[in-house]
């Protein structure tokens, strides 16, 4: 077993609190400037941070730079942290302005040959599958905020609430983004179940 | 939590598809590569002159009550000084000749007047 595995299943083993109390204290050493205590927090969240920046972003390459992005943020902006808040919380969030900066920035530089399909992720299984494609090609339909609500709520379980701090909407414009979000998808994937 | 989950079975097989598209990757090599690239760029950053000011902030603040209480302190010894100084020349002044100040009087006011009203 590595280390790191070593780590998650010991702390998966404690109290929530104690779970927080031992993130809190790491996040005090960072900010005293401890480079192994930030190490840690990057190995505890580097997972989750992902997850938030590959919904929001196009692939995982992009995916892979707006985490390194956001954890630079982070680690800048460590100073202004207040430890008794929730620290995945705002880091998510950094996580996902990072996002949104690469987006915007892709679309700046994109404008004019913009791609008609997703681009495939990193290791696509479902590459001849028929309903992933059509899903992958159906992804396309929705707007990019849509697509991100619900990747970040039905796969990744955060709450409408925590999906609106994220990408700095409403918790209600979540709400419905994902509702739409679901009847497109439905709509668009009917058609390739039947002929399935 | 109040969120609605897909609930057909359609809709699972389309969480599943969605699940497959958005994986990341697995192996644990990638993850701790990951965090050696993001430990090696954290390394470079050049946290600027704000941050270091920011740093000596609390530092630089208690150095200064230090000597503000300090300078509170000297002053108030030199003053008590400078009274106790007083004090004693005072106790143990020389004698010197008193000089005293006499008041004219009403009838030199009246001489002046009339020296003034023949004078003209």
């Amino acid at each position: 077993m590595t280390a790191a595995l070593a780590l998650d299943s010991d702390r998966m083993s404690l109290p929530m609190s104690d779970v927080r109390a031992e993130e809190r204290a790491l996040v005090v050493a960072a900010q005293r400037g401890d480079a192994e205590a930030f190490a840690a927090l990057v190995r505890q969240h580097q997972r989750r941070a992902y997850a938030v920046c590959r919904a929001i972003v196009l692939t995982h390459e992009d995916a892979e730079d707006a985490v390194q992005e956001g954890f630079l943020h982070a680690f800048k902006a460590l100073d202004r942290f207040l430890p008794d808040q929730p620290f995945g919380a705002w880091l998510y969030r950094i996580m996902a302005n990072a996002s949104l900066d690469l987006v915007r920035r892709r679309k700046v530089r994109d404008a004019d040959e913009l791609p008609d399909t997703v681009p495939m992720p990193f290791r696509d299984p479902g590459e001849s599958d028929e309903l992933r494609r059509r899903l992958n090609l159906a992804l396309t339909k929705l707007t990019d905020r849509q697509r991100s609500v619900i990747v970040l709520h039905d796969l990744e379980g955060f709450t409408h609430g925590e999906i609106g701090a994220m990408l700095g909407i409403p918790e209600g414009t979540a709400r419905s983004d994902l509702h739409h979000a679901r009847a497109a998808l439905r709509r668009l994937l009917k058609d390739v179940r039947s002929d399935l | 939590m109040s969120d609605i989950r897909l609930y057909n079975s359609d809709d699972d097989e389309v969480v599943s598809g969605l699940r497959a598209l958005y994986a990341a990757p697995a192996g644990e090599g990638y993850w701790n590569e990951l965090e050696a690239r993001i430990m090696a760029r954290v390394a470079d950053v050049e946290l600027g002159w704000w941050t270091e000011l920011d740093r000596w902030v609390r530092p630089a603040l208690a150095a200064a009550a230090v000597a503000l209480v300090a300078a509170g302190f000297a002053m108030f010894s030199a003053h008590r000084a400078e009274q106790e100084i007083a004090a004693e020349s005072m106790l143990t002044a020389p004698a010197v000749p008193v000089s005293t100040a006499i008041r004219p009087t009403l009838q030199d006011d009246r001489e002046a007047r009339i020296r003034f009203l023949f004078g003209r």
